[in-house]
């Protein structure tokens, strides 16, 4: 698997909130511009996988970690390395739509203008290319001073997306990102997904097995913190190593 | 009293609305939805009809409380009226300056200027200060160390004011006396600045700001912070991860969420801070002079009509001069509460709360 150049790679990583034990000697890679779903019953430590990556969990006190995250080659919780700047490359997409309570053209800017964007020009095309690229554009444009949270919730999990997009970053991370949306909604972002996955290395965890065979290409499927199965999706869709995830994907637990 | 929608038998009340008298004129219309509840009482079984009487019953306390309201307005607007129409008065009071009910004058813009300056004193303080405290108090302070200073903000603003101005009596204007208005006017930074000269006895507009502020103060850092802390975490958490540090996030996203709340803080003192009575009255040396300087003394609406109103009972025209204060310093604050509920609405439409 060395031959395959990719932004984020795992090894040995353990994490604990207090004294409890979360993921357990995790190791696997993410490829470039390709979909990696993270699959796993709730509570199996998806989530904590995820913001491990872009070091969000730094915000627990009791949060403790062991082995090394390595983003192109650096490992990211070397002390003095910066957690802006890791956080500035890795987007995230969160569970619920959590546009900021504010415009629909002042959620895109937020982030460049944290990052020193000042001319009204480029934040009007980052404003436009963000919103393309998250297949929202054409339905806000003539509502871009609008209050993002007056949007639909597919609208605004899809703002979410442009938001994320709006410091170009070379990952995105996605928690769930359809879990509280209707269907069709989350059709569309399912769709956006494969869509982004040209340009950008995504990382969706999820606890819909249907929806990981059909955006990901490579799948993990993750229970009681152990990886338990990790290898191209259309493998673990016919033929699962471990029988414990093929009572996963067969429903029998999850 | 449009509870009539509220009818628990949908089949009765549809058969009720063909019954009812619908010739269409407005009268009609209005006699009608007030006689349909009572028709629906009749109606109703058991429980139907407690259930209505005890909503009917509701009513008397939310009127009570609107109508003393609106009879406290009428009542002064009452007492005030003679000052309005006596050629001595007018509406010119308002505007002049010159209070000598010997002579008949009842100017009361002294009183309106000190109040507004007093006001502004103490929000110009009060606010930075208790919104940066609670910031601070909702962001970054341990959860153990937040529960114990919270604690202790409503405690403090559950102190009676006049313990507050006994304490500035004794300690805050020999301080201003002794320290700092000598130290403000010798050093070479502020000695120049207008607002710093003049002689003082330490009984001061600055004292009275000061006060203010400190009263002020934990009710602006608890209602803050509480408005702080209800913008959900998954807010901070998107900031977070577009690369915003803490700071970045509690200024520009969460301040900023919760500035509708941060509003109705505001809102609150300055209803306080205009109407404080006790406090001010023992610091701020009551003089009938409109104050050019910090260390010069004021006189503000509150107090005027707490030291007069006792020698005003009988001359009609005094006493009428001081409802006419007691009326505008109502009027003053029902503005300030309008204004701040606009804002507050603007600011959660832009938001997009409602």
């Amino acid at each position: 698997m060395v031959e395959i150049s990719h932004n984020i790679e795992i090894h040995n990583l353990s994490t604990w909130f207090g004294s409890k034990k979360i993921l357990r000697d995790i190791t696997c890679y993410f490829r470039d511009n390709s979909v990696t779903a993270i699959m796993g019953p709730s509570g199996c430590g998806k989530s904590t996988l995820l913001r491990t990556l872009n070091r969000l969990n730094d915000l627990v006190p009791s949060f403790r970690r062991e082995g090394v995250v390595l983003f192109r080659g650096q490992d990211i919780y070397k002390p003095g390395s910066s957690v802006y700047e890791l956080r500035k490359r890795i987007g995230m997409v969160f569970q619920k739509p959590n546009p900021f309570p504010m415009s629909v053209r002042d959620n895109i800017m937020y982030g460049p203008k944290l990052h020193g964007v000042k001319d009204d020009n480029e934040l009007d095309k980052i404003v436009e290319d963000s919103l393309k690229r998250a297949a929202l554009w054409d339905e806000v444009k003539d509502e871009l001073d609008q209050p993002a949270p007056n949007l639909s919730g597919g609208q605004q999990q899809r703002l979410c997306i442009a938001r994320a997009l709006s410091v170009d970053p070379p990952v995105l991370l996605m928690d769930e990102p359809v879990s509280s949306l209707d269907p069709l909604s989350a059709g569309k972002i399912e769709e956006l997904i494969v869509e982004l996955k040209k340009d950008y290395t995504i990382i969706l965890v999820t606890h819909n097995v249907q929806q990981a065979f059909r955006v990901s290409d490579e799948a993990a499927f993750l229970y009681l913190g152990e990886l338990v199965e990790f290898n191209s999706t259309k493998k673990i869709a016919v033929a699962p190593q471990d029988e414990r995830t093929e009572a996963f994907i067969t429903g029998r637990i999850g | 009293m449009s509870d009539s929608s509220e009818t628990p038998n949908v089949a009765e009340a549809s058969g009720e609305a063909q019954e009812g008298i619908d010739t269409g004129s407005p009268l009609a219309g209005f006699a009608n939805r007030l006689l349909k509840p009572l028709r629906d009482f009749v109606k109703a079984d058991t429980p139907g009809r407690i259930d209505k009487a005890g909503k009917a019953a509701l009513i008397l306390p939310t009127m009570a409380s609107t109508l003393i309201i609106i009879l406290i307005l009428g009542f002064l607007w009452y007492e005030a009226t003679p000052i309005f129409l006596d050629p001595s008065g007018g509406p010119g009071i308002i505007v002049s300056p010159t209070w000598d009910p010997n002579r008949n004058l009842y100017g009361i813009a002294i009183f309106i200027v000190g109040s507004f300056l007093c006001t502004g004193i103490a929000i110009g303080i009060a606010v930075p200060l208790g919104v940066s405290g609670a910031i601070f108090l909702s962001e970054f302070c341990p959860m153990r160390l937040r529960t114990l200073i919270k604690m202790i903000m409503e405690m403090m603003a559950a102190i009676p004011s006049i313990v507050y101005g006994l304490w500035a009596y004794v300690v805050m204007v020999p301080y201003i006396r002794n320290v700092m208005a000598p130290e403000l006017q010798s050093n070479l930074l502020t000695s120049w600045m207008p607002w710093f000269q003049g002689s003082t006895n330490g009984l001061s507009l600055l004292a009275g700001g000061l006060i203010l502020a400190i009263m002020l103060l934990p009710t602006v850092v608890t209602i803050t912070s509480d408005a702080l802390l209800t913008v959900p975490r998954t807010l901070r958490e998107a900031s977070l991860a577009l690369g915003a540090t803490q700071s970045e996030t509690a200024r520009k996203i969460v301040l900023s969420a919760a500035l509708p709340g941060v509003g109705a803080a505001i809102v609150l003192s300055l209803g306080r801070a205009v109407g404080e009575t006790m406090a001010i009255l023992m610091v701020t040396g009551n003089s009938l002079q409109i104050p050019y300087t910090l260390f010069d003394t004021t006189y503000v609406m509150t107090s005027i009509i707490t030291n007069q109103l006792g020698y005003a009972f009988v001359f009609p025209l005094w006493r009428s001069a001081l409802f006419a204060v007691a009326l505008i310093l109502l009027i003053i604050s029902i503005c300030f509460t309008v204004v701040a509920k606009l804002f507050i609405r603007w600011g959660m439409k832009t938001r997009g709360y409602i």
